[in-house]
């Protein structure tokens, strides 16, 4: 039972600024068609769960703490060192990413995110990247409020996936018990 | 059994990205990890054989000439007929066979990844399970027994808000040109460009999701008029002057 007229559903306010978007030209995900020329290995950030691991200060190019081969890595959401409730943050550990090293800090008030930021990000000066960084690490920022900030279980769309960013992220997380 | 809360979230670095997988309902973690597992070797294979960006993976090879389909491992094949099939449910909007450099299937591939490593999950005893691959979202159950997974859909200008929230009883796919600059290819104008700025498709099938929401980004009022017509299927589009657009039934949460 299928039927017609297409409908106008409403109008989004604002979105004039869509093209600010337009004029990068990051491109890392699979899917692009043309242009990139190197991607992420295939392999997985392995960062044990019990890390307490803190970084070097950005910009040394400081290695990340464990590179493994093809595995898994398990958020579960068991015990925690860090207060689950007012407010506080913790910064996740220095993971990879496209052309660096970064971390995540998160900044929560009870089980509500009140800030993403990048706790460090070292990405070797190139300014391709840094001009990717200035532009995605905000994104990634803020779909992590927009998906707290409502009841939802996923998010789609102009989802810009740092690898390194949503495994930092996620270890943050994971320390603030949300 | 060794139960663990609900949800656990598994990350799996491939293909470029980050892909995610959410269990939910208390399960036995250690029948989760094994399936978990699968998961993981399924989306490691698909990027083994389908990536373009390893030079010697056998999609690329066979862009380049160097090896005959037949020569590829047999779920090429089975991927480029589901291209074709979906090719011809878009009257040709969908077209890996038109992009420069060679055939294409990436724009089909994340989406049936997705959801081959979901089916590795159907098994466990949980309420339901996520499998999102970058926005590509194939899932089954819900977050409780009798409820419904909710997926926020962003605005492709503003990340931190999102345009609408939507019923996710199966899969959704979005596409747009707001993370990656002008990638879309019009197959009739033989040029790089979008009609909408964030096109979104549901339905049952993710890989379908997927092709069908790179035909409406690209083919725009046009496509969604089609997808209205194919049963199951439902699409929404923003454009760039900020108006959405639906088909009647696509599933939006309205509260």
């Amino acid at each position: 039972m299928k039927r017609s007229p297409i409908v106008a559903v409403g109008t989004v306010v604002g979105l004039a600024s869509v093209l600010s978007f337009h004029s990068s030209p990051a491109k890392i995900s699979l899917s692009s068609a043309t242009g990139v020329t190197t991607t992420l290995p295939t392999t997985t950030t392995s960062v044990p769960a019990t890390t307490t691991t803190t970084h070097n200060s950005a910009g040394t190019g400081a290695a990340p703490t464990t590179v493994a081969p093809t595995t898994t890595t398990t958020v579960a959401p068991t015990t925690t060192t860090v207060p689950t409730s007012g407010v506080r943050s913790a910064t996740g550990p220095l993971v990879n990413y496209y052309f660096g090293v970064l971390s995540v800090k998160v900044t929560a008030n009870g089980k509500k995110i009140t800030a993403v930021t990048l706790g460090s990000i070292s990405d070797g000066g190139n300014p391709r990247s840094q001009q990717i960084d200035q532009y995605a690490t905000p994104i990634l920022a803020q779909e992590a409020m927009a998906a707290q900030s409502s009841n939802i279980q996923s998010i789609s769309g102009a989802s810009y996936t740092s690898a390194g960013f949503q495994m930092s992220l996620q270890y943050a997380l994971k320390k603030l018990g949300i | 059994m060794t139960e663990v809360a609900s949800p656990t979230r598994h990350l799996i670095e491939v293909m470029g990205t980050v892909v995610t997988i959410d269990l939910f309902g208390p399960h036995d973690s250690s029948a989760a990890h094994a399936a978990i597992g699968r998961a993981r070797d399924v989306l490691v294979d698909v990027d083994r054989v389908f990536s373009t960006y390893k030079p010697t993976s056998p999609v690329s090879r066979l862009r380049r000439g160097e090896v005959t389909l037949g020569e590829t491992p047999p779920q090429v094949a089975d991927v480029l007929d589901l291209c074709q099939r979906a090719k011809t449910l878009s009257v040709g909007w969908f077209d890996p066979w038109s992009l420069p450099g060679g055939v294409d299937p990436t724009g089909y591939v994340k989406g049936w990844a997705a959801q081959l490593a979901l089916d590795e999950l159907r098994g466990l005893d949980v309420t339901g399970a996520i499998v999102n691959a970058a926005g590509d979202i194939a899932s089954f159950g819900g977050p409780e027994t009798g409820k419904v997974f909710r997926t926020g859909i962003v605005r492709p200008d503003d990340a931190q808000r999102l345009a609408a929230v939507v019923e996710l009883r199966a899969c959704l796919a979005t596409s747009g040109e707001a993370e990656r600059g002008a990638h879309l290819y019009n197959p009739f104008t033989h040029e790089f460009s979008s009609a909408v700025a964030s096109a979104s498709v549901t339905g049952p099938d993710l890989g379908v999701c997927d092709a069908l929401a790179t035909a409406l980004s690209v083919g725009g009022h046009d496509v969604m008029v089609l997808i209205d017509t194919i049963e199951g299927y439902e699409a929404m589009t923003l454009d760039a002057t900020g108006t959405m657009r639906a088909t009647p039934d696509f599933p939006f949460v309205h509260d």
